[in-house]
């Protein structure tokens, strides 16, 4: 009978590992304790013991591949006593701890023991009494046949030796015109719908989102400016920053106020670190902006905010969403943000309620621009107005801080030649 | 292109060595060496031209983590454990960070923690980072001590690693990593050295 042996929980925390090197070949005979293969994760290069003598019928994973606490590593071909004992005997070694072993094991159930053979078997008549057979598959494989709802014991492989491979479960799947939907959901089945698995990136929003909302205490303002001068400016060096080949929208501005007024307002540029009891605040000014991709959001950082030109902002704020639409942002460009604009206006919508980038302090948010009546010499007058939303975490930031820092803001945008003077 | 050698540094002889006298040894580096994690590429990990260009040596080492640099102002720290039954090598972290924190919570360091998976910290900033490296019954713990080290030789040849813990928070070298002279302690690494044995030998682990 087969035993499949899972990659066990080391300890440390973490749920994958990566496969160094593998020490044994399919075919090879191992007792007990022989190292299987070299695990790396984030600390600690362990080898993995065998649990079990046997054969090994099966390995799982190349080398550089990383793999997920609980998926198959290998399938050991036991042989005697074992093997020879009855089904309650098997059952009961199959649910063992894993003594002797790497931590705590996650055992595999009962249909980890397959027969040695399927002769005597009529595989059609049969097929609702044996235990399933457990199909050959990659580990990332069958990670996607559970989260499409895929029974991956009817997906024929085309990997090596008949493997299940990713593709053959995505096209398996979409050859069933969707028939399944994961068992937790609350979809019902006769509704059509489309399942995805989650990419990388909306996970990390999905996690850092929820992060913000658990942690900080969100509070949020809202105001509006008449920007004519804001827009005389601007209209008037647009021409030569395109000589140049950068794009002068009003965000490089926005950055500029935002970050002269931290400087004033260093509460707003700071973070709560409670596991020392003390406000962190920061001396650099390193604004992330929130930019919209078809892959999700992402927020590359501009830094040094405060000690810039409107020309050398513009001119990274290009780079960046150049960048971004061709997916080059890297995890360099992301970090160490002190503060963080969401420039939404540039979509529509004029106020919205942002979610704090954590664990900064606060996040301003750009509506779009409209014109509406405004009051000029007590003559009421077309004005061009720019909605602000602020979010900022209230256990750092107090409500009249918030709105003097908004106040400053405008200021410079009211009148932005300040951006050169101050 | 940086020629990454074998690791066969001094710190290793206690784990190669079945008839080593002590589990456990603390080595001063001789000069600056650049010692990569298990799965670093010195392209990923290191500014490569000025590791050159100060003809620096790069070592690979048996065990996981992110790559540091060894200096004479740094203390290398390792002790071998045998472990029956193949436990869980995690533990193993608290043991040996145990014995170091005791040591320097004892020579008047206060506010020592541990951070991430295996880290030692004063405050919010790191003094230790430790790996661990396991064959068969053997567990090889190895840490780097910033006793004196400027933080900007750090900066100077690493870039910032791939992978971080959650307490790091994107921070960059100089925010993320001090000293014990940076703290303000000015104990020589002899005595942090016999501190530490102290407290491995009064724990029986020699």
């Amino acid at each position: 009978m087969r035993y499949i042996f899972k990659f066990p929980d080391i300890g440390e925390g973490i749920d994958e590992g990566t496969i160094a090197e593998w020490y044994i070949e399919k075919g090879q005979t191992v007792q007990v304790g022989d190292a299987l293969c070299k695990m790396e994760t984030d600390k600690v290069v362990t080898d993995i013991p065998s649990p079990k003598n046997g054969t090994i019928s099966a390995r799982y994973g190349k080398i550089g591949e990383t793999i997920n606490v609980g998926d198959p590593l290998v399938e050991i071909e036991i042989e005697g006593t074992e093997a020879d004992a009855g089904n309650e005997q098997q059952t009961e070694a199959v649910e063992e701890e894993g003594a002797g072993v790497v931590g705590t094991l996650e055992i595999a159930g009962n249909n980890a023991f397959l027969p040695a053979s399927d002769e005597g078997f009529d595989e059609k008549e049969e097929e609702d009494k044996k235990p399933k057979k457990k199909a050959l598959a990659t580990p990332v494989a069958r990670a996607m046949a559970k989260e499409l709802g895929v029974d991956i014991s009817k997906v024929t492989g085309t990997g090596p030796a008949n493997r299940v491979m990713k593709e053959d479960i995505q096209n398996h799947f979409n050859q069933s015109g969707k028939s399944k939907t994961p068992s937790n959901s609350n979809i019902s089945g006769e509704n059509e719908v489309e399942i995805e698995p989650l990419s990388q990136l909306r996970k990390s929003i999905a996690r850092n989102m929820v992060q913000s909302k658990q942690n900080a205490a969100h509070m949020s303002v809202f105001d509006e400016i008449e920007i004519e001068e804001l827009i005389r400016i601007r209209t008037k060096y647009k021409e030569r920053f395109a000589e140049q080949n950068v794009k002068l929208s009003y965000l490089p501005f926005v950055l500029k106020a935002t970050a002269m007024a931290l400087r004033k307002f260093k509460a707003l540029n700071s973070e709560m670190d409670l596991e020392n009891n003390q406000m962190i605040y920061k001396k650099y000014y390193n604004i992330g902006i929130a930019v919209d991709t078809p892959d999700g959001l992402v927020v590359p950082v501009i830094r040094n905010v405060d000690k810039k030109t409107i020309f050398e902002l513009a001119s990274e704020i290009n780079e960046m969403a150049h960048k971004a639409r061709n997916k080059e942002i890297s995890l360099d460009d992301m970090k160490d943000g002190t503060f963080t604009i969401t420039s939404f206006g540039s979509i529509g919508g004029m106020f919205a309620v942002p979610v704090i980038n954590y664990p900064q302090a606060g996040i301003l948010g750009i509506g779009r621009i409209v014109q509406k009546p405004v009051v000029k010499n007590n003559q009421i007058v077309p004005g061009n107005v720019l909605p602000l939303s602020m979010s900022v975490d209230h256990r750092i930031v107090d409500g009249g801080e918030v709105t003097r820092f908004l106040n400053q803001i405008m200021e410079y945008l009211s009148d932005p030649v300040s951006l050169i003077i101050d | 292109m940086t020629t990454v050698h074998k690791y066969n540094l001094p710190d290793f002889d206690i784990f190669n060595n079945d008839q080593a006298n002590k589990n456990y040894s603390f080595w001063i580096p001789d000069k600056k060496y650049l010692i990569l994690g298990q799965s670093n590429k010195p392209e990923d990990s290191l500014f490569e031209e000025k590791v050159n260009e100060d003809n620096l040596t790069v070592y690979k080492r048996p065990s996981g983590g992110e790559a540091v640099i060894l200096t004479k102002n740094t203390l290398v720290i390792s002790i071998v454990f045998t472990a029956e039954n193949f436990e869980n090598p995690g533990k193993y972290f608290s043991i040996a960070n145990g014995f170091i924190m005791n040591a320097l919570r004892k020579l008047g360091i206060s506010n020592i923690g541990q951070k991430g998976i295996s880290d030692i910290t004063i405050g919010n900033k790191k003094i230790l980072g430790s790996s661990i490296y396991r064959r068969k019954d053997k567990i090889f713990y190895h840490a780097v001590l910033n006793v004196s080290e400027s933080i900007s030789q750090i900066a100077y040849y690493l870039k910032h690693p791939k992978k971080e813990p959650d307490y790091r928070k994107g921070r960059n070298h100089q925010e993320f990593v001090t000293s014990i002279r940076a703290e303000g302690f000015t104990f020589e690494i002899h005595e942090i050295i016999s501190a530490i044995e102290n407290e491995i030998i009064s724990n029986n682990h020699n």
